[in-house]
This record gives structure tokens, C-alpha cells and sequence, in this order.
């Protein structure tokens, strides 16, 4: 069980700090708010999966898949709304042949 | 497994600093708002990295439950009001 | 019901003051906002759903897959551009699980809804494929293929 959830806590600890070099590294909101879902889809859902199987089955497991549920339903919806936000004040998304 | 569990909440609160950078750097507000979004989102698996390591699961899924149902409410009115006001 | 479910999940104390305090106040939010929302879901919709989202799982771990061999490219070879995407979906459900599927894979944004007219942010070819190819489309409406329209 020790290994399984090290596994898994690593695997997303690689995602999410692929997702802040992509935060880091984007050009605009746009690409960014892709870097922001990067982190919130897979690198959350490997971490909180590992640290559900180091739990163990009981009760907290249960609260942790109930986090994990509720950041699935909340962060696009969050992401939507930062991007449709941007759209509608006018930014220009960046083209491939800016600088 | 002590060590392990510290070693990742380290990396963690590297992380958000990195997210910090796009906060205080971000050129337009909306990148701000993204920084944001991606800090809230560390710090509830901060929380729950946190309470595996001082062994009181029970209290702090709690407390990042309530901390990810307040982020959404607050990056929704954020972005609401910005859309209204509509400046880039 | 499946609020009071979730008082038991988050509480977790099984003696009956709890339990009746939490059977109390779940009727009483589930009175207050019953005939609020039209839609209520039924039992084998949410087997299809459940049945659909390994699907979408698969496909969130490929196209992150994808994106973090984009970031991690020294050169940054990304060519983000605007599509607008026409649906044949006429269900109000149907339409805003889709927008979800699209912004939780990664390479992809719903930017703006407006009915079943959808404009999404891609990030390059190949993540616009997913969207143009009408996959996850199709697997929708497959789930809905029984219910009523209202669009």
C-alpha cells in the first residue's frame, strides 16, 4: 500500500510542476488557463488518489473522493468563467506569428 | 513516510510560489485571477498533504472542503464583476 | 436525500441527534428549493454517465499526456487559435456536459455557450482534432439519446 500511493503522489507531484513551468512559460491568459486545467484535472486527481490509498478505507477516504468530486465539478467552471470573462472585455488571444 | 509527506509539502509551497510570480507579474488582470484559481487549488491539497502529516485527517478535509466551495464563490464574483466592467 | 447522504459523509457521527438534525435540515433545503429546477435526473442516466466517464477519463490522461510533452518542448511549439463548434445537441443538460468535458480536458476551453453554439480555445492540431472530430459529441448524445428535448 506504501508504494502504491508513493507512486501515485509522485506521478502527480511531476504534473502539477509541469503545469506551473507551463504557467510560467505561456504567452497568454489563454494558454495559461490550458496549464491551470493541466494541474487541476490529473495532477490533483493522482495526488488525492494516492493520498486516499495511504488512508486507507474509512471515513476520510470517503471525504477526500468527496473533495476530489467537487474540485472535478468546481474548476472548469472556474475556468470558464475566467476565460469567457477575458473574451467578452476584448483580449485578443495570441497568434502564432506574434512575437 | 514522515519524510516523504514533508518533502512534498515543501515542493508544494514551491509551487505556489511560482504561481505567486504570475500574481504579482501577470500583465493583464486576468492572469492575476488565474493565479489565483491555481494557488486555491494547491492549497487544498496542502491542507490535506498537512493533516496526513500531523495525523488530524478528520479536521483538515474539513476545512479544505469549506476552502474549495469559498473559491469558487469568490473567483466566480471576480470574474463576474470583471466581466461587467469589460477592460482587458 | 442525497443531501442528507452527504450530511452523513460529512459529519460522520452516527448518533441519533446528528442523524435527525441532518434529516431535518436536508428537508427542509430540498422544500425551499424544490420547483426551482426543472430537471431531475433519472436513475439510468446517471448509469449512462457513470458509464461514460471512464471514457473521458482516458481521454483527460492522453491529452495531458500530450500538453506536458508541449510545455516541457524547449522550442514551445504551440499554435492556440479560436474554433467555433456546432452541436446537434437539444438538451440543456446535455449541452453543459459537454462545455464541462471540454474545459477538463486538458488543451482545451469552452470559451463562450450560447445554446448549442460553442466557441472553444484549442491549444494545437491535435487538441483541436478531439474537439472537431465530434467523438465526445456523439457519446453525449448518446446518453440522451431518451430524453425529451427542451433546446
Amino acid at each position: 500500500m506504501g508504494i502504491l500511493s508513493i507512486i501515485f503522489i509522485v506521478a502527480g507531484l511531476f504534473f502539477l510542476i509541469v503545469a506551473a513551468i507551463g504557467v510560467i512559460r505561456f504567452p497568454d491568459v489563454y494558454s495559461r488557463s490550458h496549464a491551470v486545467s493541466l494541474t487541476d484535472s490529473l495532477g490533483a486527481f493522482l495526488m488525492l488518489v494516492g493520498i486516499a490509498l495511504h488512508e486507507g478505507l474509512s471515513i476520510n477516504m470517503l471525504k477526500i473522493l468527496v473533495v476530489l468530486i467537487l474540485l472535478y465539478i468546481l474548476n472548469p467552471v472556474i475556468a470558464h468563467a475566467t476565460v469567457r470573462a477575458a473574451l467578452r472585455s476584448g483580449l485578443k488571444p495570441w497568434q502564432k506569428g506574434d512575437s | 513516510m514522515n519524510i516523504f509527506l514533508f518533502c512534498v509539502m515543501v515542493s508544494l509551497t514551491i509551487l505556489i510560489g511560482a504561481y505567486l510570480y504570475r500574481v504579482l507579474q501577470g500583465p493583464t488582470i486576468f492572469d492575476r485571477l488565474l493565479g489565483h484559481n491555481g494557488i486555491s487549488t494547491k492549497a487544498i491539497i496542502l491542507l490535506i498533504v498537512m493533516g496526513i502529516y500531523f495525523d488530524r485527517v478528520d479536521m483538515f478535509i474539513d476545512i479544505s472542503i469549506g476552502y474549495a466551495l469559498l473559491n469558487l464563490v469568490g473567483a466566480l464574483a471576480i470574474a463576474k464583476y470583471l466581466e461587467q466592467k469589460g477592460h482587458p | 436525500m442525497t443531501l442528507f447522504v452527504f450530511w452523513i459523509l460529512l459529519s460522520a457521527s452516527f448518533d441519533w441527534i446528528h442523524l435527525s438534525l441532518g434529516l431535518a435540515c436536508s428537508f427542509a433545503v430540498a422544500w425551499l428549493n424544490s420547483g426551482h429546477s426543472p430537471f431531475a435526473p433519472k436513475f439510468r442516466l446517471w448509469l449512462r454517465v457513470s458509464l461514460y466517464l471512464p471514457w473521458l477519463f482516458y481521454k483527460i490522461v492522453q491529452s495531458s499526456l500530450h500538453l506536458s510533452k508541449l510545455i516541457l518542448h524547449p522550442a514551445l511549439p504551440i499554435d492556440p487559435q479560436m474554433i467555433s463548434v456546432e452541436t446537434k445537441l437539444n438538451h440543456h443538460a446535455a449541452v453543459v456536459l459537454l462545455g464541462n468535458s471540454i474545459t477538463l480536458t486538458p488543451g482545451t476551453i469552452t470559451a463562450e455557450v450560447d445554446r448549442n453554439h460553442l466557441i472553444v480555445h484549442a491549444m494545437d492540431k491535435v487538441s483541436k482534432e478531439d474537439v472537431t472530430s465530434k467523438q465526445m459529441e456523439l457519446k453525449i448524445a448518446d446518453i440522451f439519446r431518451d430524453e425529451k428535448p427542451d433546446l
